[in-house]
């Protein structure tokens, strides 16, 4: 475990998962000496039965075969500590990742709204599946092949200084240069296999490119232009390629060159020795049997600096995201209140970064069973009162206070049961139909999941999947239409039962035939709850108890559809015009 | 075993560089069997004490040389082998390419781009493994192999020969034993990598959705039960390669242990001298290496075989759209087009995209056609184009059959824009004049001109040199599709087809861009009338299409309504429906009818939208 500690500042994370296993670590590096041990004790038997039972008066047969009987034992022993040690490291290794993955992703879980909207979901994703999958590399390639290195050549020279110190030395003047050899081929072959990636990531580019507009190239002709500049792109490729593997065999053959030099070198040097008398023959023996395994090991540890380096980046990373906090806290004991609905919204402002507000004092009363629609511009902060009130987001200023509780004294679970929300981009997961209406979770039955689609009008096209509720959503339902992933989504909501329903622009996107069903939908869905509806399209709106308008982050207009229209303000503007919202940003 | 012939004309037309190529492999491999017989050689002049100092100068010279030269020609072998597999990789991939030129659009839509670009890419690195590294390694391993048991089993002793070198020769069937299960196991742990990922992309796309129903111990449970499934594979990978990792030392050491007692024996009864003793031992450590790439060999001659066969039938697919055999109409097109009773169905489905379309446009006439996805437009566009062919007898350009033009010349005189304004990853100039040879600085700015994108253009920070990135990300939507109408307009060419290209235009600039097209088309029209253009314009928005001479309206592969804006409105059809059909007009109704025209500059934008949904749900019930 020596090898561990230069990096141990990078690999923080990785530590305390180790120090559970510790035991078993120190297990799987006495099985990794014992096997190399056995490996290496080959030119040693072989010098034993030269100058032991060969070059002597009475050679002895007998005492060769019980040698050789001994060492089969050893490498039937050899054999099975090898299997075992083997998969004791990965289990450890697929056991520690295992846990920092399931810890990683339950870390995220808990983190509010704030993060995702700041880090990309690529970003997270790389986060949990390739950071961690850079650790388990750690152990699947970096500390088996470190482990097993190390201990070669430290065993190497161990036996070579027990053969013969003065040899052995002149044999540990080969190691610097060979070190210096492998370090620097290493740094030379990754940077012209960066560029062969390179060059690669331009040849897919073009060809995707190319193969997706085919009919653009052949519309205008093109065919013979896109050939030519296919084949810069290829001619640079191959030419990187050739470059790389030029490299690969100068080193390849470097390292076998001064494998033969150094087998002369010995033969010189120990044949005098053998010949004076100095040393005797089997030494000489083990001697070139070591200085061929030399290099192996050498070579496999220049190579784990790949490895290792992207696993402490990838181990910095997760760290990094392990220690963000999550902003939005559940008080400890929280109790929810009694639920009717009322959602008063105090003097509530929202800011998503310090200093940058999108919403300002907004205070509105909306009574149990009330409809309210709010219309506005993209940017006007609609989506941001459904963030306050659903406490994806916490207010900078005022309150949101829903049954007479500040939602920030509920505990989180009640309020989201309260609240349900079906916004524009229905998320389905892969899975059944009925996987998706209750969220994988089995405790709800199949009656209430039929009830709630027959009541939103989802079951017909449901029924008319293969497997009707049991259909296995390809793609996550992208072969759906848009108006059955919102009936889905509908029917969902519907299932956990809200006191408080949110329709997020839930009909945008639709075609009026769809929206159609939606509305009569909507109208059987908001009966006894409280509905908030965000639109775009006025059209949408004009039923509700109240209208709101918002601009830049505050209610400018308020009132029936009527009312508005009487006011003669921003709202009947919008509706002279026809305009769409999002047109008049 | 096609595929393989692929290979085989390779080799054959390279022949003289795999000779040379394969034969220094060989010869520095049979070399190297040589070390080993050299040092039991210095044994045994060592044991007898025979050994002065100047004949040990002479065994080590042999060494070095020896050493230099199978060093040098493996070296240079290799170098041979590898430069040509490479260059087989290097044609192969020019010669897909050139292939998939000839493919029309019937082909893309039966195989998915990422399919072709990995038979361009593993399926040719598969070949490359098998003509390159393959090679090499089948020669040096079998040299090897050959070389040691020759000097061995005839100059020493057949039997020990046999004894040490058996257990080795079980080497390569091990590897292709293990090989294809590791491989396959490894192929499986990656699947659940994927399916972990998978999940995790829903989850965090779906985050909102997640927290709003508060069911993230449902979404952890679900992570965890991936994370299982990764370690379940994984672990059985590991007892794969661990088993092969400890087998593959066990063979080799069983062949020392041979050697070492029944050679011991050997020794002290004299059958065999010290120095062959020592040879054998050498030689079981030496073999190891190229027996288990041998085994490799054999995998990688399986793999490639199926990789070969793939390539060699995409190279032999046969284009459905080629040039008709016997005379054809080599001449320049005029600009009017008829179609007459057309219907047409997809290869292998008996359903008709289109049914009896005619219709018929001069030159200087516009034609619009509306219709949802689905509905045939794209289809219609794509046979007056060739890109699929329409039955005989049913599309003509000047009177003439479009089958009997030349697909070049055909093109010629055709511009299109396509949807999504198709860019490719070079500059704004090299996008606008990509008809041309060379690009007409001028020329491509009065085009950008006319479709209002010069102003946008000379803010781009190098201007028309600017880089547009692959498929024109650094550009805007609508950016993009009128860069894409520009570049229609340079071609100059008598027919223009426009497929929805101004979807991401707003209303104002596709006013402004439609009245410069129409200008432009009948600008020439009195001095000259060949430059009068027909212009065919598909579109969702009707605001494109209300100036057209005639309108088509297209459902499920059949024209429904036709007339030109007028006549169509008056009709109180569908296409009347639609025009009204915007926010707030329904309830209001006493926006009468009649004022339509007056209110065209507000143009019923979300009937993309709507359609669009339409479409999608359309496209699903077809498929």
């Amino acid at each position: 475990m020596n090898e561990k500690s230069p990096v141990r500042g990078s690999l923080a994370t990785l530590i305390p998962y180790m120090k559970s296993h510790r035991l078993r670590l120190i297990l799987v590096c006495i099985l990794v000496v014992a096997v190399v041990v056995i490996d290496l004790i080959q030119p040693w038997l072989v010098k034993e039965v030269i100058d032991r039972y060969v070059t002597v008066t009475r050679p002895d047969s007998g005492a060769i075969m019980r040698m050789a009987a001994a060492y089969l034992g050893l490498v039937l022993l050899a054999f099975g500590l090898t299997y075992y040690q083997d998969i004791v490291l990965q289990r450890i290794g697929l056991s520690i990742v295992r846990s920092i993955r399931i810890d990683l992703f339950t870390h995220i879980q808990r983190l509010s709204l704030r993060y995702f909207d700041q880090n990309s979901a690529g970003r997270i994703i790389t986060n949990v599946v390739s950071d961690t999958e850079a650790l388990n590399n750690f152990f699947t390639q970096f500390l088996s092949n470190t482990l097993r290195g190390i201990f070669s050549l430290v065993l190497i020279m161990f036996f070579m200084l027990r053969l013969d110190v003065i040899i052995a030395l002149y044999c540990f003047l080969l190691l610097p240069p060979v070190v210096l050899l492998a370090i620097y081929f290493q740094k030379q072959i990754r940077a012209v296999n960066a560029e062969v990636r390179h060059r690669l990531g331009v040849v897919i580019g073009f060809l995707a490119e190319n193969l997706s507009g085919m009919a653009i190239v052949q519309i205008f002709n093109q065919e013979v232009k896109q050939q030519k500049r296919l084949d810069e792109r290829n001619k640079a490729l191959l030419e990187s390629t050739i470059l790389e593997n030029r490299w690969f065999l100068l080193f390849f053959n470097i390292t076998e060159l001064l494998g033969d030099l150094a087998i002369a070198a010995l033969i010189w040097f120990g044949g005098k020795g053998v010949i004076e008398g100095t040393i005797s023959f089997g030494v000489l023996y083990a001697f070139v049997g070591y200085i061929r395994r030399f290099f192996q090991p050498i070579n496999t540890i220049s190579q784990q600096m790949n490895p290792l380096q992207s696993s402490i980046v990838a181990s910095d990373r997760i760290s990094r995201t392990l220690q963000e906090l999550p902003d939005i806290k559940e008080v400890v004991g929280a109790e929810a209140p009694e639920v009717s609905g009322v959602i008063t919204l105090a003097g509530a402002s929202l800011a998503y970064r310090s200093g940058h507000t999108v919403l300002h004092d907004i205070s509105l009363t909306i009574r149990p069973g009330e409809r309210v629609g709010f219309v506005g511009a993209t940017g006007a902060g609609k989506t941001s009162i459904m963030n306050l009130i659903t406490r994806f987001y916490d207010v900078s200023a005022g309150a949101v206070i829903i049954d007479g509780k500040d939602i920030r004294e509920w505990p989180l679970d009640a309020l989201r049961r309260t609240v349900g929300i079906v916004q524009q981009d229905v998320t389905l997961f892969s899975g059944t139909i009925i996987d998706n209406l209750r969220f994988f979770q089995e405790d709800i039955s199949d009656e209430r999941v039929r009830e709630a689609c027959q009541l939103v009008g989802a079951e017909p096209f449901i029924l008319r999947q293969p497997q009707g509720y049991n259909t296995i959503l390809s793609e996550r339902g992208s072969t759906l239409s848009a108006g059955e992933r919102q009936l889905l989504s509908f029917a969902r909501v519907l299932i956990f039962d809200p006191r408080i329903l949110i329709l997020d622009e839930a009909t945008a996107c639709l075609d009026s035939r769809t929206e159609e069903v939606l509305q009569k939908a909507i109208h059987r869905v908001s009966a006894g709850r409280t509905l908030l509806v965000i639109a775009h399209r006025l059209s949408t709106v004009q039923q509700m108890d109240t209208i709101c308008v918002l601009e830049l982050g505050m209610i400018v207009e308020r009132g029936t559809h009527s009312e508005l229209l009487r006011q003669r303000g921003y709202y009947w503007r919008l509706h002279e015009s026809g305009m769409l919202l999002e047109e008049a940003a | 075993m096609s595929g393989l012939r692929i290979v085989g004309s390779y080799f054959r037309t390279n022949w003289v560089i795999y000779v040379f190529g394969i034969g220094m492999v060989a010869f520095g491999s049979l070399l190297a069997a040589q070390i080993p017989s050299v040092l039991g050689r210095v044994t045994d002049c060592l044991r007898e004490g025979k050994l002065g100092m100047s004949e040990m100068a002479g065994y080590v010279w042999l060494i070095v040389i020896i050493g230099v030269v199978r060093v040098a020609t493996g070296w240079g072998g290799r170098v041979l082998v590898h430069h040509k597999g490479r260059e087989l990789t290097y044609r192969l991939r020019k010669e897909l390419f050139a292939k998939w030129g000839t493919l029309s659009p019937s082909y893309y839509h039966r195989h998915s781009v990422g399919d072709m670009i990995s038979h361009a890419l593993s399926d040719v690195e598969v070949v490359r493994e098998l003509v390159s590294q393959g090679l090499n390694q089948g020669t040096s391993g079998m040299a090897m192999l050959l070389g040691a048991s020759y000097l061995m089993a005839v100059h020493v002793d057949w039997r020990l020969t046999l004894a040490g070198l058996g257990p080795l020769l079980f080497i390569p069937l091990l590897v292709k034993w293990l090989g294809p299960q590791i491989r396959l196991q490894s192929q499986r742990s990656q699947e659940a990598l994927g399916a972990m990922a998978q999940t995790t992309e829903e989850v965090i796309g779906g985050i909102r959705t997640v927290k709003a129903f508060g069911t993230e111990h449902v979404v952890i449970s679900r992570f965890e039960s991936r994370v299982d499934a990764i370690v379940e594979e994984k672990m059985r990978f590991v007892h794969l390669s661990a088993l092969f990792g400890a087998l593959l030392p066990l063979l080799v050491n069983l062949g020392f242990i041979f050697v070492l007692g029944y050679g011991g024996f050997l020794v002290t009864v004299k059958t065999i001298s010290l120095g062959d003793f020592v040879a054998f031992t050498l030689y079981v450590a030496m073999l190891r290496m190229p027996l288990e790439q041998l085994g490799n060999v054999i995998n990688i001659v399986q793999r490639s075989i199926a990789s070969l066969n793939r390539i060699d039938e995409l190279l032999h697919v046969v284009p459905d759209v080629i040039d008709r055999k016997g005379p054809l109409l080599d001449i320049p097109l005029q600009g009017s087009i008829t179609v007459k009773g057309l219907s047409f169905s997809y290869p292998g489905s008996d359903r008709d995209v289109l049914h009896n379309i005619s219709f018929c446009v001069k030159p200087g006439q516009t034609l619009g056609i509306i219709g949802a996805m689905g509905s045939g437009k794209s289809t219609l566009a794509n046979l007056l184009l060739r890109l699929s062919d329409p039955p005989e007898g049913t599309v003509f350009i000047d009177d003439r059959d479009i089958l009997h033009y030349p697909l070049a010349r055909l093109r010629d005189g055709i511009a299109y824009v396509p949807q999504d304004g198709f860019l490719f990853s070079s500059t704004v100039l090299e996008n606008i004049a990509l008809s041309g040879e060379y690009p007409d600085r001028r020329k491509v700015e009065r085009c950008a001109g006319v479709t209002a994108v010069h102003e946008n253009i000379l803010t781009f920070p190098e201007q028309y040199d600017t880089e547009v990135g692959e498929r024109g990300v650094r550009l805007s939507g609508g950016q993009k599709q009128r860069i894409a109408i520009a570049r229609m307009i340079y071609k100059d060419a008598p027919f223009q087809i426009m497929d929805d290209s101004l979807s991401a235009v707003d209303t104002a600039t596709e006013r402004r861009i439609l009245d410069n097209l129409r200008e432009l088309s009948k600008s020439c029209s009195g001095s000259e009338e060949g430059h009068d253009k027909a212009t065919i314009i598909i579109s969702h928005r009707l605001s494109a299409v209300q100036h057209a001479d005639e309108i088509l309206v297209l459902d499920e592969g059949s024209i429904i309504e036709r007339g030109n804006h007028a006549l169509l409105i008056s009709q109180d059809g569908i296409y009347a429906e639609q025009w009204f059909m915007q926010a707030g007009q329904f309830e209001e109704g006493e926006s009468d009818k009649s004022d339509a025209d007056e209110q065209r500059d507000i143009s019923p934008l979300d009937l993309d939208v709507e359609m669009e949904a339409l479409e999608a749900g359309r496209l699903e019930e077809a498929s």
